[in-house]
């Protein structure tokens, strides 16, 4: 186990680098640098004194080398071109939190809700129950969240859930709960969509196996075959499909954000890309990333751990 | 135990035809066709795909109303007779702005994933085919690739290339690719070591007779599947990126540039974000469900 796990931290910083590189590259090679336009009416010498402040007048190589140390040593990405005084440091203290409420109420409504759903259309298979819960996820999977949360907002939005605003300061994890109730609506009704058609899925597969063909024989009641057996069985490819939902959060409430002017990292990053702030678009995807990886390095060791038919073996997964 | 004459018994000549196919051989596609059409919802779903078409390819024509030109006297008009879905904020008519959005989300949905499935399959096949260290190295990428959320590299590339259709395209495709070329990597790699290719390989046929004659018609099932499953996916992505101002800028425009333009007007215009995201929804349904259906169809496995 300890191995496995250093070798999965190993290749995670590894994938972690080689992103940092490609992605310093890449922002480098857009034509013109981020201060080109800021710059355009300043006299020369003050334009070469901004250059030298953000080290763009260095060659490339030089400033890779530069930010990489900066990255490494103290997690600096450098000030943003656009808000002078921000850095990713200040992003994470303001803007990380109000994501990270967002996405957890989402996915645990979401993931809740959709499992319940699921289990009551695979245990009431072929009732009015059962149809209506397949119809509604088959048309909300085919609803973009994006016009999901713009009907919400429509519909719902009113004095009772204003459209603006987010809970700061001591509510910022607890409490204005009437701001977070629409964006929250907004994004979980996808995931309940995916979440009840898999556990349905799942269940109905878990449902066919000798295991529950022998607790029958063996005279169980229905309700213990559904709790011991099936239940906790149809869970294993739940997990699995759990890290792309965080990934989904992760990425997925930009729009949310946008359509609600929630201030998180979507919209901070989405303003970045707009403006073309350069260390800004870079730390958040080394952010974004380190999550990402994170959160699938996490569900790969709790998949072995639920699943006892998976072992870690010292070679290839 | 002796065995008497009773209790043998002599067989016909019609019963010993019985290994004689009294019916037409049909071919795996012709099965999954008659599947396919006895399904009513999937042929519904085609039906209701087909008349989007025609929308998106004939609606301007039909109205045969100004899209591009601003009229300023006929700012905000509600759907009426002459404007079937109404008209925008600056006068231009809905309807046939709406069947060149879903004219330009479709084509960018179709040839993307066909990019995107050529692509995967071609890198696909090549880690199936050498193996060892080449495999190794192309599935390395994959995982880099795949540790990005998807959304990220998409915008990192729009970033580096600029908005338009060229750029989108491409953006959509690096980010989606992965997924095909790990499948097709899979099932080549299943099918290399199966039982007929063997055989064909003992009976002395060529590399490009395996790869024609087995490997392509059995993964081509699975492609169509891909497909159906990122044409929507691809449309959702377009949508999203279009909305956030980083995809199809106006002058051009999308479903996702029209349902931007809409949500500035929903308060007190609804209907201008109503059609572009209703005709959006029902789109991507009719993929769902025909693509739910195919699978069905072309997965005898499935059957129950």
């Amino acid at each position: 186990m300890v191995r496995y796990l250093a070798r999965r931290v190993s290749q995670m910083l590894l994938t972690l680098l080689i992103i940092t590189t490609a992605t310093f590259f890449l922002l480098s090679a857009i034509p013109g640098d981020p201060l080109t336009e800021k710059v355009a009416k300043l006299p020369p010498n003050i334009k070469a004194e901004m250059y030298k402040k953000y080290g763009y007048d260095r060659p490339i190589v030089e400033r890779y080398f530069k930010l990489m140390k900066g990255i490494v040593t103290r997690g600096d990405f450098g000030e943003s071109v656009v808000y002078p005084g921000q850095t990713m440091q200040s992003i994470i203290k303001d803007k990380l939190p109000v994501s990270a409420r967002l996405g957890i109420q989402q996915a645990v409504v979401g993931v809740t809700l959709g499992l319940l759903l699921g289990i009551i259309a695979a245990v009431k298979r072929g009732s009015w129950a059962d149809h209506l819960i397949v119809t509604l996820s088959m048309v909300l999977i085919s609803t973009p969240t994006l016009v999901c949360a713009l009907l919400v907002q429509k519909y719902f939005a009113g004095s009772y859930f204003p459209i603006i605003g987010w809970p700061k300061g001591e509510q910022l994890w607890f409490g204005g709960w009437k701001y977070t109730i629409l964006p929250t609506l907004s994004g979980c009704l996808g995931y309940i969509a995916s979440y009840s058609r898999l556990m349905k899925t799942s269940m109905l597969d878990s449902v066919n196996q000798d295991y529950i063909l022998t607790a029958r024989a063996k005279g169980l009641s229905e309700r213990k075959i559904i709790f011991r057996h099936v239940l906790r069985n149809s869970f294993i490819p739940i997990v699995t499909i759990l890290p792309l939902t965080i990934a989904f959060v992760i990425t997925g409430s930009f729009f949310i954000e946008r359509v609600y002017s929630i201030p998180g990292i979507g919209l901070y990053f989405i303003g970045a890309v707009t403006g073309r702030d350069v260390p800004i678009i870079m730390g958040e995807t080394v952010l974004l990333t380190i999550l990402y990886l994170a959160v699938i390095f996490f569900t790969d060791v709790l998949y072995t751990l639920v699943d006892p038919r998976i072992r870690i073996v010292g070679t290839n997964r | 135990m002796i065995i008497h004459e009773s209790m043998l018994r002599k067989v016909d000549s019609v019963a010993q035809q019985s290994d004689q196919l009294v019916r037409e051989p049909i071919s795996y596609w012709q099965d999954a066709w008659r599947r396919l059409r006895r399904n009513p919802v999937a042929m519904a779903s085609l039906v209701v795909l087909f008349l989007i078409l025609c929308f998106a390819l004939f609606g301007p024509m039909i109205r045969g109303a100004d899209y591009i030109t601003i009229a300023a006297k006929y700012k905000n008009t509600k759907p009426n007779g002459t404007f079937w879905f109404g008209t925008d904020s600056l006068g231009r008519d809905l309807f046939s702005r709406v069947a060149i959005g879903t004219r330009i989300s479709v084509s960018v949905a179709l040839v993307a994933s066909f990019i995107q499935i050529v692509v995967g399959s071609v890198y696909g096949g090549v880690m199936a085919y050498f193996g060892g260290v080449v495999d190794e190295i192309m599935m390395r990428i994959i995982e880099v690739l795949n540790s990005i959320p998807s959304l990220i590299i998409t915008i990192l590339i729009m970033i580096l290339l600029g908005n338009g259709m060229i750029p989108l395209l491409i953006a959509l495709c690096i980010a989606s690719w992965t997924g095909t070329a790990r499948m097709i990597r899979g099932q080549v790699m299943q099918l290399r070591e199966s039982e007929y290719v063997l055989a064909a390989q003992t009976l002395g046929a060529s590399h490009a007779r395996v790869i024609g004659k087995h490997l392509l018609p059995n993964t081509l099932g699975l492609l169509i599947l891909n497909a159906s499953t990122s044409i929507p996916a691809v449309i959702f992505d377009e949508t999203v990126l279009s909305f956030l101002g980083i995809g199809i800028q106006p002058p051009k425009f999308s479903l996702g540039t029209l349902i931007s333009l809409g949500q500035d007007m929903m308060s007190f215009y609804p209907y201008q974000l109503l059609f572009p995201a209703g005709i959006l929804c029902l789109m991507v349904l009719a993929f769902n469900l025909f693509g739910e259906g195919l699978r069905d169809a072309l997965d005898p496995k499935l059957r129950k």
